[in-house]
């Protein structure tokens, strides 16, 4: 009898998953191998012509896709580092045991996760606008005299990027790390008290290192989902000014559906950001294993 | 036991949620095929519900009297939507696509250029001596033409009278203006009433752009196709008189069309550069109505060709090859689009849709006043403007082109740059962009 259920819960197992594991090769994989194919060839007169290397070659003259890599870039490198320290600082005091209401903080916290994409890029953009609420009151306190144009200058439309993303998901890294401290045990931190330890050398000397795997994760995350930002740049500058906050991925939307369609050709910048992704993601584990 | 049921229960609904899902696709992606056979069953693609869907259906209405069979099932798409789905289901085997499907007329030449023969030839099925020229050649590539020319973007000068008036003008004054002229009133304007003359969307500083260039019948590519970015008059004098108006401080950069229309309705701006359909967003501010006059764009001096006519924008009305009721909806564009004077009045009196249809032009409708307008036969002066529009080859990289030049325009505006310098730049980016 008991032989027999083995092989059969096998086959459960197999069927339950069968349908997602379906949807999964459909949509993720065959798409996948086929933007790889595609991404040597170009589209021309409503064919497909195998060109070999040359979508890569052109990347080499693009000047936009030089520009929108270092614009992504400049985003990761401002934002993520900013959003993952604040956040850390944030779930320690979240998970404090001396917080009053800590559900509503929690709550608060969160709830920029649950908000749609294009409807808080929208109130970013209508936030930083002329007549925006940020002009308004920095001319009301007469800190300004003139409204200014923030989305019309190179740096301050990054920086409003920068800040609406941090809005926008700092709190779903908090959740990260605050289901991560609950499993800190409370006699670490007992034992550092008694110690001697003071508050920001518990910080340092025992959640941090307690927290390494889960920073490790949300770096890889939030670098994955900065180098695939879009809906931010597309709703609140466009890519704009002057292509100043165009983003690799907003680039390869305009090259397959705004421009002339090229799908060759975004195939190929889509296989460059995977490469880009996969060694960023080495070299975060190599950088996070070396200290262990 | 509980168990088991809630759990049947909740299968139930994935699997419910899950059909209906999918029919709810079938429903709004329509192949061309038609499903129950001898059914003629038309499917159109278009965005924008109080206008061309709108106009679309009313012609529907219409062709159910000719040919009581057919069909018509109008899709309202966001524009965007249009020209994804369009762009994927053509780059693949084409299933999913529709049998008519609205384009503008500047990403005409893309479309052509790239599925010239997925659209159906319509040089003979139509008489294309009666639509506008410069209408017909936007959708003419190699002598075929492969669409039935729509609505027009006949571009006017809209602007406040009472502003005007209080600067020491009358309506006179506006008519056939230069630029320099319309500068001149423009600043007396902003030092006396403290409101800035003109407005335009930052991020996309192409609407005066383009508007300018036609005027003088010229355009970002030549007639062959090649790019005219770097020695071109007209592109070089339109930088020059927006960035004079920008130091003038009578230009008023907006963030998006949403500001732009709140700009005006709110009266933080006395005047704005744009097609017939922008009245409705003019119409958003009812205290208004009546302080508002429409007149000709203003010409460039320094260019000889430069005319007080021009068109932003319109779009036309395609048929795709490979679609089962080919032969109908080709009729169904001919019978309505290609005839029916009822319906232009129709679309006249209801969108306020001005067409590139010529005999339409003869209706009594254009002679009405506006109130609005206080009284102003806005129409006429569309109906006036249109004849004498310059035809221009948009050719198939229209949005690339708009790129470049906001960025060049950006670069002149920080002072970063010379005109001469940024449209060098823009010529050799959109070069090597083109890889041409």
């Amino acid at each position: 009898m008991k032989k027999k259920k083995g092989p059969n819960k096998n086959m459960y197992g197999w069927l339950f998953i069968s349908a997602a594991f379906i949807l999964y090769l459909i949509f993720t994989i065959y798409p996948a191998i086929e933007s790889l194919r595609l991404s040597f060839m170009t589209f021309d007169q409503g064919e497909y012509i195998f060109v070999g290397i040359d979508n890569f070659k052109r990347m080499i003259g693009d000047k936009i896709f030089w520009k929108s890599l270092s614009n992504t870039f400049i985003f990761l490198i401002l934002q993520v580092p900013l959003m993952l320290i604040l956040a850390l600082l944030i779930s320690t005091l979240l998970n404090s045991k001396k917080l009053k209401f800590k559900g509503f903080f929690r709550t608060s916290i969160f709830l920029p996760c649950v908000t749609s994409l294009v409807a808080y890029s929208i109130l970013f953009k209508m936030m930083f606008s002329l007549d925006g609420v940020v002009n308004k009151v920095l001319v009301s306190t007469g800190i300004f005299e003139v409204p200014y144009q923030w989305l019309q200058n190179g740096f301050w439309a990054k920086i409003v990027i920068v800040i609406a993303m941090t809005w926008r998901w700092t709190g779903y890294n908090v959740i990260f790390y605050l289901s991560a401290l609950q499993n800190v045990p409370a006699e670490t931190y007992e034992a550092a008290a008694i110690d001697g330890a003071g508050g920001f050398q518990i910080f340092k000397k025992i959640t941090i290192p307690q927290l390494k795997p889960i920073v490790l994760l949300t770096t890889i995350m939030s670098t994955i989902g900065t180098l695939q930002l879009f809906d931010e740049t597309m709703n609140i500058t466009g890519g704009g000014p002057a292509n100043a906050t165009m983003t690799i991925s907003h680039y390869i939307y305009n090259q397959s559906f705004v421009y002339a369609p090229n799908f060759g050709y975004s195939s190929a910048l889509s296989y460059v950001v995977v490469f880009i992704m996969i060694i960023l993601a080495i070299i975060q584990f190599a950088v996070a294993g070396k200290e262990d | 036991m509980k168990r088991k049921v809630s759990a049947i229960l909740l299968t139930l609904a994935m699997v419910i949620s899950l059909t209906a899902g999918c029919a709810n696709k079938s429903n709004d992606i329509s192949t061309n095929a038609s499903e129950e056979s001898g059914d003629k069953k038309i499917t159109v693609w278009a965005w924008d519900d109080k206008f061309n869907v709108a106009v679309m259906e009313e012609a529907a209405k219409f062709y159910k009297d000719i040919d009581p069979d057919a069909q018509i099932e109008v899709v309202s798409l966001s524009k965007e939507d249009v020209y994804v789905k369009l762009q994927t289901a053509l780059a693949g085997d084409g299933s999913g696509l529709p049998d008519i499907v609205l384009l503008e007329d500047y990403v005409s030449g893309k479309y052509l250029n790239t599925f010239g023969s997925r659209f159906a030839d319509l040089t003979n099925e139509i008489d294309y001596s009666n639509f506008l020229d410069f209408k017909t050649e936007a959708v003419t590539k190699d002598g075929k033409v492969y669409a039935v020319p729509f609505d027009t973007g006949a571009t006017a000068l809209y602007y406040r009278i009472d502003l005007i008036e209080q600067a020491g003008y009358t309506e006179g004054d506006m008519k056939d203006l230069t630029w320099s002229e319309f500068i001149q009133i423009g600043k007396d304007v902003t030092e006396k009433t403290g409101v800035q003359m003109i407005v335009e969307i930052a991020n996309n500083k192409t609407t005066l752009v383009r508007s300018m260039m036609q005027s003088a019948g010229m355009w970002y590519f030549d007639e062959n196709g090649d790019i005219s970015i770097k020695d071109n008059e007209s592109l070089k004098e339109s930088f020059r008189i927006i960035k004079e108006m920008k130091d003038a401080g009578i230009l008023y950069e907006v963030e998006s069309t949403e500001n732009r229309a709140a700009a005006l309705n709110n009266g933080t701006v006395a005047s704005v550069v744009n097609a017939p359909w922008f009245v409705s967003a003019l119409r958003g501010a009812e205290d208004q109505s009546g302080l508002w006059r429409a007149t000709t764009i203003p010409r460039m001096e320094k260019i000889s060709e430069s005319i007080n006519a021009s068109n932003v924008g319109g779009s036309s009305w395609y048929v795709l090859e490979k679609s089962d009721v080919k032969e109908d909806a080709i009729n169904f564009l001919k019978e309505i689009y290609d005839g029916n004077l009822d319906f232009y009045k129709n679309i006249l009196n209801n969108q306020g849709a001005i067409c590139a249809y010529l005999p339409a032009f003869e209706l009594e409708e254009f002679e009405q006043g506006d109130e609005f307008f206080g009284g102003q036969q806005v129409n006429k002066l569309f109906a006036e403007t249109l004849p004498k529009v310059q035809a221009v080859y948009y050719g198939g990289y229209v949005s690339e082109a708009n790129d470049a030049i906001t960025t060049a325009l950006s670069g002149v505006f920080d002072g970063s740059l010379t005109i001469d310098e940024a449209l060098e730049e823009a010529q050799n980016q959109l070069a090597n962009q083109l890889g041409k």
